[in-house]
């Protein structure tokens, strides 16, 4: 084991070097160009025994790595924003083949008007492909969570893919020491992949993703990727049990943060938490009692956990780092209706829009969205969706609009 | 109501016939649905095309599952699972197969209940149209056993469905002359009960399969190159080797790739999987490649 300066993206290649996998299609997209670049160097090198391919697109890589990964081999690769969208289509036909391989999704805001910079609205486009999908907060937590995501793929319980969402430049272009584990402790955790079902043989005809008609056959299919995909949540807590008894650190569907006492709680996913842990410490220097919730595994969604934490409180504030135009917040209209049927649920549960498209989330922020919460306690009116935006950040629009000639 | 459902092979014609008999219950004064369900969009593919007939309006729609009359135009799907042809057939259906063989045969060698008629349409159409084309002879069938259609309806329905499709003036007269042969040698019996749906009411709990069972793969015959798709076949190509002049045109040319060259560069067709489609017939430059009516025993 030893301890560097690592890049979210330098991270995530060593997920995929210590994971030992077979196979790696690729295609290059800002923010997550550093991953391949890194990783192709280490097959060139020969430091890593992997089969590199350059594609022609992320439709193709992301066909190339169902069809690798229905061989038996352990695939994994990354891409981001509108690559993702690009290779969308095949997200459904893969996890409908069931296979099991890896993909990072390295957060950015979807165009127009192009930004390089993250929100979730470009991986909760995939939010029901079927893929399993884990939104993490740290550089470390990326490559412990690819090591923990093969684990969950391959399990005969779920075999489908797994998306790790992890935001661009925050944690893609930061550095911040990582623990990279010894290759030793690695494959007693994860040992090589060893396939029980794998679907192409050379010497076994067969047809994988056919066409059925009829909507029984379609619906039963259908509905075991649903049990599948279920099923990925009891398997998540067993892998990230056996983790913690090998590295020590610990993972859960959905992390609390000081959330016991609390009578207030923020709920967020992704790198921004570390602001939101920021402005909760403040908030109890000052004695109120106000927690935060984060939430890791994002499909299947964690109904159960969440329930848990947020049973009894005065109030709830979702942050969305994304944007359902028409509607407001996704993950609002997840949380809430995880809520309906909980007796004993927050008093109120708020929906803010912040962070989009990299955009800072200030102490400030979290102070407005507390007095918010106090607010609609008192007068039990709750807000429709808010955005959280400044005067000064409306002083910037408007400079910039002088720039664009329209001031 | 009368609900009857067709199958036959993707380029057989039966979604022109379940609107033939649509369009002549229609001019009768009925009201009518027709439609087709597609698989795998290629010739021979098995397809099913379903036909409801009311004095009321229908308050259905889509996949006939019990039908009172089915016509099966290609005896070859009587073999395959995946056609599912006897699927909701009860004691009241009446089963309409294109074959020569005799209903007797048909019910000792499937075993099915109801009432089963047999008739060879393909001889029918191959001498009046001179081609195995079955959407007019199918639709003529069937109008015959639902009892409510005439053959005067039927005549200027068949009109109206193949001028839509740009048939010519002459081949639609053939077609209208092969119908009526078929409406008179289809016996006059009707569906004496029609038994109202049942709907299955037992709902199930599914439970995780895993891998195997849980994903849609075939290991069977039905998808893969294992199937054997030779016996679809209506004609035989068959190559005179003596005049061949190892041209390969043939062999370039087969869309199944059943043609292979032997040692001597010779062209073998393997029978197992030609389906009979005549294009090697077509490209032979020497037309050294005749066809030869196949009728297989069952
Ligand atoms: S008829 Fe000729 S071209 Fe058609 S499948 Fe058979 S061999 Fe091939
Ligand atoms: S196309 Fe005719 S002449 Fe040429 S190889 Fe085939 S059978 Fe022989």
């Amino acid at each position: 084991m030893v301890k560097e300066m690592l890049t979210g993206n330098f991270a995530a290649a060593w997920g995929a070097r210590l994971s030992g996998v077979d196979y790696v299609p690729a295609f290059p997209i800002t923010p997550q160009t550093e991953i391949i670049e890194v990783i192709s160097k280490w097959v060139n090198s020969g430091v890593m025994d992997t089969k590199f391919t350059n594609m022609d697109s992320e439709h193709s890589m992301i066909t190339a790595a169902g069809t690798a990964a229905a061989t038996g081999a352990r695939v994994f690769s990354a891409t981001s924003s509108q690559g993702l969208l690009y290779g969308c289509e095949m997200l459904y036909a893969v996890a409908g083949w069931r296979v099991p391989f890896v993909l990072i999704n390295v957060s950015r805001g979807l165009s127009a008007p192009i930004t390089l910079e993250p929100d979730h609205n470009d991986v909760l486009s995939a939010r029901d492909t079927g893929l399993i999908q884990l939104h993490v907060e740290t550089c470390q937590e990326i490559l412990d969570t690819i090591l923990m995501a093969f684990r969950i793929a391959e399990d005969e319980r779920v075999f489908l893919p797994v998306l790790i969402n992890m935001d661009g430049f925050y944690l893609s272009f930061t550095r911040e020491p990582v623990e990279i584990p010894g290759l030793d402790e690695v494959r007693e955790f994860l040992p090589e992949y060893r396939p029980g079902h794998a679907f192409f043989l050379a010497s076994k005809p067969m047809a994988q993703g056919v066409a059925v008609l009829g909507g029984s056959v379609y619906s039963y299919f259908r509905y075991q990727m649903h049990l599948a995909s279920s099923n990925a949540l009891r398997v998540h807590n067993e892998v990230a049990a056996e983790f913690k008894s090998i590295f020590g650190r610990a993972y859960s569907a959905v992390e609390p943060f000081k959330t016991e006492d609390a009578e207030y709680i923020i709920l967020m996913t992704n790198s921004f938490t570390v602001k939101g842990k920021d402005a909760v410490n403040r908030f109890r220097e000052k004695g109120i009692k106000v927690g935060l919730v984060r939430l890791r595994l994002v499909r299947p969604f964690p109904f159960q956990e969440l329930r848990e934490y947020l049973r009894g409180k005065k109030a709830l504030a979702v942050i969305d780092q994304n944007i359902s135009p028409g509607s407001g917040g996704i993950l609002y209209n997840e949380v809430t209706s995880a809520l309906y049927h909980e007796p004993n649920r927050p008093g109120a549960v708020l929906s803010f829009i912040g962070g989009l498209g990299g955009k800072d989330i200030s102490l400030a922020e979290f102070s407005f969205i507390l007095d918010e919460m106090q607010k609609s306690v008192e007068t039990g009116i709750v807000p429709e969706t808010q955005l959280l935006y400044t005067e000064q950040d409306m002083k910037n629009m408007n400079n910039f609009l002088n720039i664009a000639g329209k001031g | 109501m009368k609900r009857i459902r067709f199958h036959g092979r993707g380029g057989q014609g039966m979604k022109t016939a379940s609107r033939i008999v649509g369009t002549a219950s229609f001019l009768e004064g009925y009201i009518a649905q027709d439609c087709p369900v597609y698989g795998a969009e290629r010739r021979g593919a098995p397809i099913q095309a379903y036909t409801r007939v009311s004095k009321n309006p229908i308050l259905e729609r889509g996949v006939i599952v019990h039908p009172d009359i089915t016509i099966i135009a290609d005896e070859t799907l009587l073999d395959d699972r995946t056609a599912n042809v006897f699927q909701g057939v009860y004691g009241g259906t009446i089963t309409m197969i294109n074959t020569h063989y005799s209903s007797a045969h048909v019910r000792e060698r499937f075993g099915i209940s109801g009432k089963i008629v047999t008739l060879d349409m393909t001889d029918i159409v191959l001498t009046q149209i001179g081609k195995p084309v079955l959407s007019s002879v199918a639709a003529a069938s069937a109008s015959k056993l639902t009892g409510m259609v005439t053959r005067q309806s039927l005549k200027e329905a068949i009109v109206r469905e193949l001028f839509s499709v740009d048939i010519p003036k002459e081949v639609v007269k053939k077609n209208v002359e092969a119908a009526l042969i078929c409406f008179d040698r289809t016996p006059d019996i009707h569906i004496d009960h029609s038994e109202p749906m049942k709907e299955d009411n037992t709902f199930v709990k599914l439970e995780y399969s895993g891998p195997y069972l849980g994903t849609p793969s075939t290991y069977a015959r039905g998808n893969t190159v294992l199937k054997k798709t030779g016996n679809w076949r209506l004609f035989k190509p068959v190559i005179d080797h003596e005049r061949c002049s190892r041209c390969r045109a043939c062999f370039v040319h087969c869309p199944h790739s059943c043609i292979s060259l032997d040692t001597a560069g010779y062209p073998r067709i393997d029978y197992e999987n030609c389906k009979g489609c005549l294009i090697c017939l077509e490209e032979c430059p020497k037309k050294v490649i005749l066809k030869k009516r196949e009728v297989r025993e069952w």
